[in-house]
């Protein structure tokens, strides 16, 4: 609405038509005072860059930060201008929607980091217009699902054993966790290889049998074996299956999944085998019940990543199938009925009706080309052409659809497992960056405190520079340090999580030579108001008890305890007053 | 008037007559404060603000309506925004230009009372004829109330326009003859008080 408030007194102006044939007479307009519309320029400073606008483009949209009185906040007495520390080259951005009323997302900058800015200016990302949008929304979903998938593995990792329900779930999961999850893993597959691998042979002919004219199938000449065999691999899979199902935490949902249906059709006709007694017309179907039995192969879906990946894809890419399915049985019906037709008169002719006609369509169509069914007419032939031609065609067209999905799926698979190896690298040298700056602060510490107690001893040290900031800050840690009884201290390399100011300590040696002991309680004993003190924690399983301990000597010791060392458990205490 | 257009794109295909971007740079801001009653301050600012809504320096009929329609959210000013274009548009080309625009305005919130009574019969009279027949005059009457929006107190409905219109002519029309001419309107607008009243409430400080 603002946008359009240079055109109000035009609206206004037009009112005038109303007036001739308005009923009743119109109300007085209040006599605005004589007030100089002064559209007065604004100064914007962003990090050194300026920018200007009328007052009046900023206002246009009240309820952000640069519309209301919100800015008033930022604005700099001296320059007579608004200061932002922020980025100058978003501001670009911000300040292109006042003036044009469009946001745009500038496709080279980090989503997150737009993003920040939009939050600080008050401006929603709704607004972002047409053009950029789609671009906009793409961005913020893959970066929040990477967000998640970090977050996820994460808290995967860092659950600690639960029940052993979850330890036994996790371990099923997640082979690589511990040795017997690994082994357990092996096993399974090395069963699933066998059975597989005994199922093919079973029909392999074997050589005659003594006595015997045919050449038998080595699996009714060794029907005994191979009836261990399977028993074996059976009883192997369904304790599997019983203990992936005991374990789930969701156990409908775990039988609903696919690999657990995979399971159950794979170990199901054995029993059902079993059940089923040596009937003429049912032991039909029990040889067809054998067919399922290849479905063992599926299992080793658990143990491939790839073919999961496959399995994915084809499911993602269900439409695209679906499509080719149903325009390849369009073109069959067609050329299955011309080919009928023309072939119909034919002596001896293969095509006796159309679903005939389907076997030549099929292999003509994806240009197999067996020669068992082949049209004698001439027009037989031309649409035979025109079949196969067409085949090719139907058939290549959704494949590269296909094809991309699982390139895509694949590669995003392979980003997320090199993410997760890279991590705990990734972490390690953060950490060290951190201890860095870490060692930096307490260096700084130490310092100031040597400042203040030469200050107290009225010594002049003018070699250390005042800051204000940092006396003030180094004032509250020590207030801290005061109130909890605690101290920070010196550390080495540890691979531990690191915050700014709650820093646990490995051990340390003992330092000597170091700044450190020139203030050691050891000399100055009443006078001194501030020593430093480290604790310092041996190893984790045992800090309980040595953090008690410590708590416990120093309340005994009173507040002017002298230090203590004890040495063999590596920890240097000097207490604190 | 200064009418240049300059081809920005040249595409040699179909959507050549398209990607033609018509550019329209008004006259010099002395000649326009000399002819209309405007300062050159007032005209700066009114310039920016149709520059902005308008870039390429005239307004189609279109971002007319749309403009005019968001200052009445109720309704729709469609209708009575068409009217008012065609009476800015004195040359009838379809476009309002910067000139247009200001001197319309000029007229209406710097005029005397005759050219702004002149400017509301040019209004009523759609087709220009010099007369203002019942049915233009219920044309704009429908346009107007159109712009209340359907939630009125008491409702509108097809009967109220027409009555409306009724009152007016029996105001208007002095000979009965079933039309408006200028000097009757001119006479009975001049002749009644809160229309004259009416005319100047409308001035807007710029």
């Amino acid at each position: 609405m603002a946008a359009v408030a240079a055109w109000l007194p035009f609206a206004r102006a037009s009112a005038i038509g109303w007036v001739p044939i308005a009923t009743n007479p119109l109300p007085q307009n209040r006599t605005i005072p004589e007030h100089k519309r002064g559209d007065e320029k604004m100064l914007i400073n962003v990090s050194g860059r300026r920018f200007e606008t009328w007052r009046t483009t900023l206002e246009k949209y009240p309820d952000t930060l640069l519309g209301s009185n919100e800015k008033d906040f930022f604005f700099d007495e001296e320059t007579k201008e608004y200061f932002f520390d922020r980025d100058p080259d978003l501001f670009r951005h911000v300040l292109n929607y006042y003036r044009t009323g469009k946001l745009h997302y500038p496709k080279h900058e980090c989503i997150s980091s737009y993003d920040d800015e939009l939050a600080f200016y008050g401006i929603l990302p709704d607004i972002i217009g047409d053009c950029c949008y789609e671009d906009y929304r793409d961005r913020k979903r893959e970066n929040q699902e990477r967000l998640l998938d970090d977050k996820c593995s994460e808290n995967g990792d860092k659950n600690p054993a639960g029940t052993p329900r979850e330890k036994m779930w996790r371990a099923f999961e997640n082979p690589h966790l511990n040795t017997a999850a690994l082994v357990f893993y092996y096993v399974t597959g090395f069963f699933i290889a066998i059975s597989v691998t005994a199922n093919v042979i079973e029909t392999v002919p074997c050589g005659k049998r003594r006595g015997e004219k045919e050449n038998l199938p080595c699996g009714e000449r060794y029907s005994v074996g191979f009836f261990c065999l399977d028993t074996a691999c059976v009883m192997i899979f369904t304790a599997e299956y019983l203990l992936r199902l005991f374990a789930a935490p969701d156990r409908l949902k775990f039988m609903r999944s696919v690999m657990s249906v995979i399971d159950v059709v794979a170990i199901l006709p054995y029993y059902i085998g079993l059940v089923i007694t040596d009937n003429d017309d049912v032991s039909g179907a029990f040889v067809t019940l054998r067919v399922f039995r290849v479905f063992r192969i599926f299992k080793f879906s658990r143990h491939s990543e790839g073919l999961r990946i496959l399995g994915y894809t084809l499911k993602s890419c269900a439409s695209e199938l679906g499509f080719l399915l149903f325009s390849l049985s369009m073109a069959i019906i067609i050329f299955a009925t011309v080919m009928f037709y023309a072939e119909k008169n034919v002596a001896d002719t293969k095509f006796t009706s159309i679903p005939a006609s389907f076997w030549y369509t099929i292999v003509t169509m994806t240009t197999l080309g067996y020669g068992d069914i082949v049209p004698k007419t001439i027009t037989g032939k031309i649409v035979g052409g025109v079949c196969s031609l067409s085949g090719v065609l139907v058939i290549a067209l959704p494949v590269p659809v296909i094809v991309s999905n699982f390139s895509r799926i694949y590669h995003q698979n392979q980003r997320q497992d090199k993410r997760k190896a890279q991590k705990v690298a990734r972490l390690a040298r953060i950490r060290m960056a951190k201890n860095a700056s870490g060692a930096a602060f307490l260096n700084s510490k130490k310092k100031i405190q040597e400042m203040m107690l030469a200050q107290e001893n009225c010594l002049s040290m003018d070699d250390f520079k005042e800051d204000i900031f940092q006396l003030q800050h180094h004032h509250l840690l020590s207030c801290l340090e005061k109130t909890t009884d605690r101290t920070h201290g010196r550390y080495e390399r540890e691979p531990e999580e690191l915050n700014d100011i709650q820093i646990r300590l490995p051990r340390i040696k003992r330092s000597s030579g170091s700044s450190l002991n020139a203030v050691d309680s050891y000399k100055t004993n009443n006078t001194l108001t501030v020593t430093t003190a480290i604790v310092t924690l041996p190893t984790p399983s045992t800090t309980s008890e040595t953090e008690s301990e410590s708590v416990r000597t120093q309340s005994t010791s009173g507040t002017m305890s002298p230090s203590s060392h004890s040495q063999n458990q590596g920890v240097v205490r000097i207490s604190t007053l | 008037m200064d009418d240049s257009v300059e081809d920005n794109e040249q595409d040699h295909d179909i959507d050549d007559l398209e990607m033609q971007v018509v550019r329209y740079k008004p006259e010099g801001i002395d000649v326009l404060c000399r002819n209309t009653k405007f300062s050159r301050k007032e005209l700066q600012i009114m310039y920016r603000g149709f520059k902005q809504e308008c870039p390429t320096g005239i307004v189609n009929e279109d971002t007319f309506k749309e403009i005019y329609g968001q200052f009445f959210p109720h309704g729709d000013a469609s209708d009575y925004a068409h009217y008012v274009f065609k009476t800015f548009d004195h040359d009838n080309n379809g476009s309002v230009s910067f000139e247009e625009f200001v001197m319309g305005l000029s007229v209406l919130s710097r005029g005397s009372l005759q050219d702004r009574l002149q400017w509301a019969f040019n209004l009523y009279d759609i087709n220009g004829d010099g007369i203002i027949t019942k049915d233009e005059m219920l044309d704009i009457v429908s346009a107007i109330y159109d712009m209340m929006g359907r939630y009125t107190e008491p409702m509108i409905d097809d009967s109220s326009a027409k009555e409306h219109v009724e009152r007016i002519f029996k105001k208007m029309d002095m000979n009965r003859d079933g039309v408006i001419s200028l000097e009757e309107f001119m006479d009975t607008c001049r002749r009644d008080e809160n229309i004259t009243k009416g005319m100047a409430i409308f001035d807007t400080v710029l």
